[in-house]
């Protein structure tokens, strides 16, 4: 069932936007797996303000955190990306970027329209971004 | 001497009269009958200057023997009693000694006694002691902790576990065939409102789900509410189904479903007659409300799926020597000690299948109790395999929990937590230790049901809302409860019930049920009188500016300006698909699209203000004019007159005028009364207002609102049902109802935004709408 609807979805994505891969069933999101979770670890997202997000990670890199780690998913990836960056304009040289990507399976709920269909669920791959931003010295000049 | 010189009486003796040589002991009794029934009254009933204890004899007499009847001896004591009731005095006894009260033979006795009038819940005494309880829907139920926790309960449904006692929930069940269980089901529900009970989806029993139900065919009026169901996985023909059904519509629901089953039978029998086969008529369906049969907690947060980890050990084979499982063999338990195990990584329930429904028996929750509270963390070295999520196994939903066979033996085997500590000191050698597999202890068949929570990212931040429920038998609410508790979780009431509700999105009690009306009055009564205690010049005066009923909203008197009609009837909009069309509509700024009955239709919205300010109950939503968008920094309601401020004035003088009067005159009597010694006047304390304070509070808020519309300078759309300051949002938000005919004209002036005003205030805001589509 799952591959039957990425192929559909590839046939309609070429004509309209792909909000409903389906008629019969409305598409409901779940929660995507999460990474190890920790202090130092921030998720990006896109609904969070930009310059609260911006703060926590000053913060946590001022404390003495040796290093913190930002996970980006889907469209917060290029936030995720434009953060890192600014962190290394403003620790300009104490702080060093190492960047990973990946793909973290999505898992779908359909629920279905017409009584005569079950649920059913698809797998949706989403590409992420996992940087790791940690200080090469410790000057404490940004204080 | 004087007695010579009296004649004698005797005839022997020389006097006149004849005596008889014998009485008749019965002619001598009844000729004093009169004088012997007087005595004896005299003696029962004291003469009525006196009071019985003073007709004691001057040694008997005590201290204090008026008031305290056990003073007197026992034979008086009845008669004093009754002197005193007819006194008006109701004998005060004194309050047992606290050392009496809490024997536990006498606190068991008190707490039956209190039950009496309100249903307790099984966690009542855990709960009183750390809430604040309230009556309602004949129960008696947590309203909000006393540690006034009300962020730290929001914290807890969004990122760590949120506990609450939903008992109260009336379990319904349903017998018969699935055929016409579905063919009852469709005379009370709408296709349109989503999927029906019968749908292929539900009908395995591996997921729960959600129906409205509507009066016998009167669809879209006579909404009632909303009631999960959860279907008995089986094979045969008859078919048992499960509702959870809100306690303030129950009654309701009952009845109307019995009647939609006892219409169907009488077709069945004509249509039977007709066909003659009669077998088919033998079948029908049997409703049965079983209040108290089960207990169910709901945990909501991420972490619930720890908390429920880690205090849920699953029995792996039936090998304990619980009663009950003799006489309900439960199935499957090592694949689902499997399937458990693999989904027990998971970070949080809405990572899960939605709406799944998991059977499960597990070893007493007190033996895998912590030491002290402790958070429950999950271990997340291990990540959980995509594959698992995908499809929910067939076996796990089955539970012998649905069987009521068993209930009975589940609750006499089922050992209370003092005999739990005895066993416990007894058997064990090494205190601190835990044998798992005791066989003392029963092992509990428990059914957990998820729920997604929040699945739209664009409308709330993704599984927000999302948890458990558990349903457990009765009498293992308290262990379990204190399990959770143990690991962490949070525990919440009532007004948690509604922010959550609030914060979700959802409405809490629709206006056009019942039960909402209800809810309705209740509320207003309470802000009437709490409007009224306060002095007149802290009160709001709301003619002033323009608000004609701020603790009501009248859908009726709102329906019928806006249609130009009387409007009786009226209902909350629930076709999805027209909700869709509505709200893709609004979004574009295009034309609304048809609906039948648009004269009684209103549509829910929540509604985000755009910048600053705080949204509250009742508040009006406005339709915004031309130039408002320009300069919303200016846009107030103007100042109204208000007619009756100089009638108030006027009759109040005119009251204190009469009051001095009527005091001068009770001087004067009561100085005539010290005099003479008369009747003393006493004071009337009525609980009914005068008719002075009535006429007062009419005057200061019209209880009659004839229109709603044109009141202000801004038309009135609609009323915020639900508003306060959401967290999910980090703005004011809220829950509010459009008539249908407004929401029309503000699209075809080419606007998507309305204006809100408070109650309170003469400020108009902007917000932005959003149609409610899970009511």
């Amino acid at each position: 069932m799952a591959d039957e609807n990425t192929q559909q979805k590839k046939e309609e994505s070429k004509k309209r936007p792909k909000r409903h891969p389906n008629k019969n069933y409305a598409l409901k999101k779940r929660l995507p797996l999460k990474p190890v979770d920790g202090d130092n670890v921030i998720f990006i997202t896109k609904k969070t303000n930009f310059k609260a997000q911006l703060d926590k990670c000053c913060d946590l890199l001022t404390r003495g955190e040796k290093e913190i780690i930002l996970h980006g998913l889907g469209a917060a990836i290029q936030r995720c990306c434009n953060l890192a960056l600014q962190l290394e304009i403003l620790f300009s040289g104490t702080c060093q970027i190492e960047v990973n990507t990946g793909t973290v399976d999505c898992v779908d709920d359909l629920e279905p329209l017409t009584e005569e269909l079950d649920f059913d669920s698809q797998v949706r791959c989403s590409s992420s971004i996992h940087i790791r931003i940690f200080r090469n010295a410790m000057l404490g000049a940004n204080q | 001497m004087e007695a010579s010189e009296k004649p004698e009486f005797d005839a022997t003796l020389g006097g006149t009269e004849h005596l008889p040589y014998a009485a008749n002991s019965l002619k001598f009794a009844s000729s004093r009958s009169v004088e012997i029934a007087a005595m004896t009254e005299c003696i029962l009933r004291p003469s009525k200057t006196k009071l019985v204890f003073q007709t004691v004899p001057v040694h008997m007499r005590r201290r204090v023997m008026s008031h305290n009847s056990k003073r007197l001896p026992r034979k008086l004591r009845k008669a004093h009693l009754d002197q005193l009731k007819k006194s008006g005095l109701p004998p005060k006894q004194k309050r047992p000694s606290r050392k009496y009260r809490r024997r536990p033979a006498n606190l068991l006795e008190e707490y039956n006694r209190r039950q009496k009038k309100n249903v307790w819940l099984e966690t009542h005494i855990w709960h009183a002691k750390r809430f604040h309880m309230i009556e309602r829907w004949g129960h008696r139920l947590p309203y909000a902790p006393c540690d006034k926790a009300f962020r730290a309960c929001y914290r807890g449904s969004s990122a760590h576990c949120l506990l609450q006692d939903i008992s109260y929930y009336t379990p319904i069940q349903i017998t018969g065939a699935e055929k016409l269980i579905k063919e009852m089901f469709a005379k009370v529900t709408s296709s349109v409102c989503g999927l029906s009970i019968g749908a292929t989806a539900y009908i395995k029993g591996t997921r729960h789900g959600i129906i409205h139900i509507y009066g016998i065919n009167s669809f879209p009026f006579g909404y009632i509410g909303k009631v999960q169901f959860i279907w008995v996985p089986c094979d045969g023909t008859n078919k048992n189904l499960w509702l959870f059904v809100h306690p303030s519509q129950t009654d309701q629901i009952k009845s109307v479903l019995e009647k939609a089953a006892s219409i169907q039978d009488k077709d069945n029998y004509e249509t039977a007659k007709k066909r003659r086969k009669l077998e088919n008529v033998t079948e029908n369906i049997q409703i049965k409300a079983m209040p108290s049969s089960f207990n169910r907690f709901q945990l909501t947060g991420p972490n619930s799926h720890a908390v429920l980890v880690q205090s849920l050990k699953c029995v792996n084979d039936g090998i304990k020597n619980s009663k009950w499982l003799s006489l309900h063999k439960p199935l499957d338990l090592k694949e689902k000690d499997e399937y458990w195990r693999t989904i027990s990584t998971a970070s949080s329930p809405a990572q899960l299948p939605s709406n799944m429904v998991v059977g499960l028996v597990v070893k007493d929750p007190r033996l895998s109790r912590p030491q002290r509270r402790t958070k429950a963390k999950q271990d997340t070295n291990t990540e959980i395999d995509t594959k698992s999520l995908l499809h929910i196994p067939p076996f796990i939903s089955n539970s012998p929990l649905w069987d009521i066979k068993i209930h009975e033996a589940i609750i006499k085997e089922c050992k209370t937590n003092g005999q739990f500590i005895q066993h416990i000191t007894k058997s064990q050698l090494v205190p601190g230790e835990v044998d798992e597999d005791d066989p003392a202890l029963q092992c509990v068949p428990v059914v957990l049901v998820q729920r997604p929570g929040s699945q739209n990212p664009e409308f709330k931040k993704l599984g927000y809302g999302s948890g458990w429920d558990i349903i457990l038998p009765s009498g293992y609410a308290l262990p379990f409860w204190l399990t959770f508790i143990m690991f962490g979780a949070r525990s919440g009431g009532l007004r948690e019930k509604e922010s959550l509700a609030f914060e979700m999105g959802e409405c809490y009690l629709p206006p056009d049920s019942d039960a909402g009306k209800e809810n309705e009055r209740r509320i207003e009564i309470e802000l009437r009188e709490r409007y009224f205690r306060l002095p007149p010049s802290k009160r709001v005066n709301y003619i002033k500016i323009a608000i004609n009923s701020p603790f009501v909203c009248p859908w009726n008197v709102l329906l019928t300006d806006w249609s130009d009609n009387k409007v009786n009837k009226y209902f909350v909009l629930r076709d999805r698909t027209i909700l869709n069309d509505i709200q893709e509509s609004i979004t574009k700024k295009q034309c609304l699209p048809n609906v039948e009955n648009a004269n009684s239709c209103l549509i829910p919205v929540y509604i985000k203000l755009v910048a600053k300010g705080s949204l509250q109950k009742h508040s009006l939503i406005c339709l915004p004019e031309a130039g408002d968008l320009a300069n919303l920094k200016t846009l107030f309601e103007p100042h109204h007159e208000d007619p009756n401020e100089k009638i108030r004035k006027l009759k109040r003088a005119e009251h204190i005028k009469l009051q001095k009067k009527i005091r001068r005159s009770k001087m004067k009597l009561k100085k005539k009364v010290t005099t003479v010694g008369a009747k003393k006047l006493r004071k009337i304390t009525g609980i009914e207002p005068s008719e002075y304070t009535k006429s007062m509070r009419e005057l200061w808020l019209p209880s009659k609102v004839q229109s709603v519309r044109n009141v202000a300078s801004r038309q009135v759309m609609g009323y915020v049902s639900q508003g306060a300051f959401s967290f999910t949002e980090g703005r004011s938000c809220g829950i509010g109802y459009i008539a249908f005919y407004a929401l029309k004209h503000l699209l075809n002036n080419g606007l998507n935004q309305v204006l809100v005003r408070n109650t309170t205030s003469r400020k108009y805001r902007l917000a932005n709408i959003v149609i409610v589509k899970n009511t």
